[in-house]
């Protein structure tokens, strides 16, 4: 019985996250396709169900029923594994994001309000994202085309140099709450959110968050002006829609991490706010990150490559140094 | 240079844009949410052709040809015919028009001499079938019945349908039809 239940309640909270993660998912798109047509003074999707609401199951639909081809030159072996590669590291992270401070009791079962809450959960998270710079740069490559590989080799060159500044840049913030676990992280933000003290760090990761997901403005791996569709050109079907999914479950993550470690995770702003329930908090922030990332999808055009790696390497590493350095001078101070 | 440094580190031309982006998405968008509302057509709008009829029913066309001869791009064939009792009295015998070759320029409607040919607002004339686009004196005239039915003419779509006449035709017809009786 014992044994069971601590089997049990890890299994349906795994369930409700990843349901609520793919429902998430979904919607982006739904939700950027809206913001990005009234950006543009158009009205996107609006034939399935009411203002287009279901249209993301209708998209999903059509991708699971479309034919899986997988080209003669092709690897079929690596072919087909790279999607899955992409999408387990995007979605495993999930399992160390705290989404609320108690525990709920439902039927004598006490739910934590994340699935595992690990010591090293931000070193997890980024340890297993460089995992899906993998599955892009070898599904470029077993596509055996031009355009795959090229966009897998963008990808893979990208994703490796905008890495190096992500990781350098919540240092500053590791520094300040002096744990890497993500609840500790956020009960340090008890008093004051970690975007006022990391303000540039807060910048830092947000572009390079923007580059790490693969999205205008730099979105090079992609640009389909350039490269087709870039390292998904060759798929279709599941296996392109296991790349889509990636994507944006990537976006998620980022956006997640930036609110807990930048924006407080689950803390009101202010104290008379704190009646709106703490989920309700980081979902918010979790929105706003979004928002901020198709708005400036719908506002920059696409930087070229040699500028690309000239920002990530020349301008972005250094900063992200620099502020780590002033971090640590400031804090060996302040604490002695 | 103070100012260009301040500028990119505070990223105020991205910050420009952004504020542009987001005061778009509060204007109205311009899309057109096209088969179920549809866009009120100017009363000038060049659609399909048709052939009109007095108010009493009686045609109006007299098989002249004019618009033959004015049509740019061959689209129409006019058979004229005469009836045999009232040799005055010419009518067209066969009417035709391959839309697929109209370009709906109106020289026909403004070379008729009495407001046979008019414009209707009809542009959603597309088929399967080359043959429906070629359109007889039998479609023209039910093409022609279609102003009626959507609720007649405003005076100015009027005025520029028959820019002849207009409403005294009615009287002219019978007044025709008298001389010829007597």
């Amino acid at each position: 019985m014992e044994i069971g239940l601590k089997i049990l309640v890890p299994l349906i909270e795994i369930s409700v996250v990843l349901g609520i993660v793919l429902f998430h998912v979904a919607y982006i798109t739904y939700f950027e396709r809206k913001i990005l047509s009234h950006m543009q003074d158009r009205l996107g999707p609006m034939e399935v169900g009411p203002h287009g609401l279901l249209q993301p199951i209708a998209d999903g639909l059509k991708l699971f029923f479309k034919e899986d081809i997988i080209p003669a030159g092709a690897d079929k072996i690596i072919f087909s594994i790279a999607p899955i590669i992409v999408l387990v590291p995007a979605l495993i992270g999930f399992a160390v994001i705290p989404f609320a401070k108690e525990s709920i009791t439902i039927f004598g079962l006490t739910f934590k309000p994340f699935i595992t809450d690990i010591n090293i959960g931000i070193l997890y998270i980024f340890a297993f994202a460089s995992i899906g710079a993998y599955g892009v740069i070898l599904g470029g490559w077993a596509s055996n085309s031009k355009y795959a590989l090229l966009g897998g080799l963008r990808a893979g060159a990208q994703m490796v140099s905008y890495e190096l500044a992500l990781g350098l840049s919540i240092i500053g913030v590791l520094l300040l709450s002096q744990s890497l676990s993500m609840v500790q992280i956020v009960e340090a933000q008890n008093r004051i959110w970690f975007v006022l003290l990391q303000p540039v760090a807060f910048v830092i990761y947000v572009i390079c968050a923007v580059a790490e997901t693969n999205r205008l403005p730099f979105d090079m791996p992609e640009a389909e002006s350039e490269l087709v569709a870039g390292f998904f050109t060759e798929y279709s079907g599941m296996r392109f829609s296991f790349f889509f999914l990636a994507e944006y479950a990537n976006m998620i993550l980022v956006s997640c991490i930036a609110a807990i470690l930048f924006l407080g995770g689950w803390h009101a702003p202010f104290k008379f706010l704190e009646f709106i329930p703490p989920t309700i908090w980081f979902i918010l922030k979790v929105y706003f990150i979004l928002f901020f990332f198709i708005w400036i999808r719908g506002t920059l055009p696409r930087v070229r490559y040699d500028q690309l790696m000239k920002f990530g390497w020349k301008v972005m590493i250094p900063l992200s140094l620099a502020n780590i350095i002033v971090t640590s001078i400031v804090l060996y101070i302040v604490r002695g | 240079m103070i100012k260009k440094v301040f500028k990119n580190i505070l990223f105020l031309e991205i910050v420009d844009g952004l504020s542009l982006t987001f005061k778009h998405m509060f204007v109205r968008a311009v899309t057109e949410q096209y088969p179920r509302k549809k866009r009120v057509l100017p009363d000038t709008y060049r659609g399909i052709l048709s052939l009109q009829k007095y108010d009493d029913g009686t045609e109006r066309c007299v098989g002249c040809a004019l618009c033959e001869a004015a049509c740019p791009s061959m689209a129409i064939t006019v058979v004229s015919g005469e009836d045999e009792k009232f040799p005055q009295r010419r009518f067209s015998r066969e009417y035709y028009i391959d839309i697929t070759r109209c370009v709906f320029c109106g020289f026909c409607v403004d070379a008729c001499p009495v407001d046979a040919l008019a414009m209707t607002k009809v542009y959603e004339f597309s088929s399967y079938d080359k043959n429906d686009l070629l359109l007889n004196k039998k479609s023209l005239l039910s093409l022609g019945d279609t102003i009626a039915k959507g609720g007649g003419m405003t005076p100015v779509e009027r005025k520029y349908k028959f820019p002849m006449e207009g409403e005294t035709n009615k009287i002219e017809s019978k007044k025709e039809e008298a001389l010829i009786l007597c």
